[in-house]
């Protein structure tokens, strides 16, 4: 009896933490929240169109753009200040112990968006955005396992000095830009965000 | 009292040779020669698709390509994907194309010992000669790296290999990658795709206690991956309640952006960065018309009017 109580105890208080942990963010953690919530909203919008199951709109794709960049960069790292972690955020520890790798894609994802912006007039490539490296060079040639850059051997765009610049981006289809930009958030997320249930 | 230990002595002598039947057990089955003359591209294309790369580099760590992995953390122990390069010491410079064959499609390597299940080759246990062929041309370009993947971190019981056998027997299921007649060529390279190569039930598969998968729950998810990352269920019906199209899913797999507009994070973020991206747009649209069970794309948009 007394079991069942304790356990029934136990459960209540697991559930209002759970509960707790999807509504009660308060202060500067709801507001890290409500800007991944904005930008994901800002993908939902954009990836359609990357598709092309909606129409294609440049400006559309701009705004997008402009508001990766308003929450990348500095804009992201100051809402990350030390001891913030925990529930109900879901930034992992690895956000502070490895701070440099996380400010790195932070302002990666400012400079991306940067490129995506000027790309947004480009349009749609036909390739429904293929990112990482044109058909020829990951499937030709014998030397493909191994170096850098190449199918067999590691990524070509998250290894190591595989930072491409705004300007490179700008000139990238639109829909390839844009993959090359959430490719960041996800670099970002396998990293340093803790899965949610 | 003393029927119990005409019992109890009973049961440990059957058990001790049990044990050495189990320990003196042979398993696998012979190689037969591979003939074949690989290609280096399809090999290429294979091996990303399968997630060697992905596996057997330890990116976090700057390492060279397959060299050796990222520890994947087990409720078994630390398990370490070894070195696949040429090299004739730590790598498989020595070894032979049927060797090879016999690791990757029966997980037995070349000295006997069975592999521990944490490297997926009950999913590649349907590769042809000729996919085995092209993989090895393919590893045979790979530069050597002079270093030894750390040994596995597993304690008792579970560093008794012999143990591996009995796992093997219960556990090794045929993938059931062959075309079913019937449906449409796509989804047929789909099922190839999404049950063998790029073995979508080692996380999405719930698993037992002992590791092996409940084949009755194939796509059901898993919450507890190494490492503490989940695997959502992806039956059809998941994928669907979760608005995951045709469309949007062979994207994802490409970009990683889910329908929500949200970005895979966790392992999931690997596979596609380190696989899935560099596979065909029609590979990719295949996986996913299997996944959602759709013959094609037309029989999705008729079957939502």
């Amino acid at each position: 009896m007394k079991k069942t109580t304790i356990a029934a105890a136990v459960l209540i208080a697991g559930t209002a933490v759970a509960a707790f942990a999807h509504s009660g963010a308060t202060g500067i953690v709801k507001e890290r929240m409500d800007a991944m919530a904005a930008m994901g909203k800002a993908v939902k919008t954009v990836a359609p169109m990357m598709r092309g199951e909606t129409a294609y709109d440049a400006e559309t794709v701009g705004d997008a753009a402009r508001l990766f960049q308003q929450h990348a960069g500095e804009s992201m790292t100051k809402l990350f200040p030390e001891g913030t972690g925990g529930m109900p955020s879901e930034a992992k520890d690895e956000v502070w112990t490895d701070w440099d790798r996380f400010a790195a894609l932070a302002s990666q994802l400012e400079e991306y968006s940067e490129g995506l912006e000027r790309a947004a007039d480009n349009g749609l490539g036909g390739m429904g955005g293929n990112t990482s490296t044109d058909g020829a060079s990951m499937m030709g040639g014998g030397s493909m396992m191994g170096s850098d850059t190449t199918m067999m051997g590691g990524s070509a765009m998250m290894g190591r000095g595989g930072m491409m610049d705004a300007a490179a981006i700008s000139e990238m289809p639109a829909d390839a830009a844009f993959a090359m930009t959430t490719q960041v958030c996800s670099a970002c997320h396998e990293r340093f965000r803790a899965e949610e249930d | 009292m003393r029927r119990f230990l005409t019992l109890v002595s009973g049961v440990a002598v059957l058990g001790t040779a049990g044990l050495g039947a189990v320990i003196a057990w042979p398993v696998g089955s012979a190689v037969t020669p591979i003939a074949t003359e690989g290609n280096v591209d399809r090999g290429a294309y294979l091996a990303r698709a399968s997630g060697c790369i992905a596996c057997h580099t330890n990116f976090e760590a700057g390492g060279a390509p397959l060299a050796g992995g990222a520890p994947l953390e087990t409720p078994f122990g630390t398990f370490y994907p070894p070195n696949l390069t040429t090299d004739p010491e730590h790598g498989m410079g020595e070894w032979t194309a049927e060797q090879f064959a016999k690791a990757v499609r029966q997980g037995i390597g070349p000295d006997g010992t069975p592999y521990y299940p944490s490297f997926p080759y009950t999913f590649y246990a349907d590769f042809s000669d000729q996919d085995i062929a092209d993989l090895w041309a393919a590893f045979q370009t790979v530069p050597p790296v002079d270093e030894p993947a750390p040994v596995n971190d597993v304690e008792f019981p579970f560093d008794q290999r012999w143990g591996l056998k009995l796992w093997r027997a219960a556990f090794f299921y045929d993938p059931d990658t062959e075309p079913v007649e019937g449906r449409s060529g796509p989804w047929n390279r789909g099922r190839e795709l999404v049950r063998g190569a790029a073995h979508c039930g080692a996380c999405h598969t719930p698993r037992n206690l002992a590791g092996g998968r409940d084949i009755g729950a194939s796509f059901a998810g898993n919450a507890q991956l190494p490492g503490g990352s989940k695997a959502p269920a992806i039956r059809p019906k998941d994928l669907a309640k979760n608005d995951w199209t045709v469309s949007n899913l062979a994207y994802a797999l490409q970009t990683g952006i889910t329908p929500s507009g949200d970005a895979f994070g966790g392992s999931m973020a690997e596979v596609v960065r380190e696989g899935t991206q560099f596979l065909t747009p029609a590979d990719r649209e295949a996986m996913a018309l299997f996944l959602l069970n759709k013959d094609t794309v037309e029989a999705e948009n008729s079957a939502s009017n």
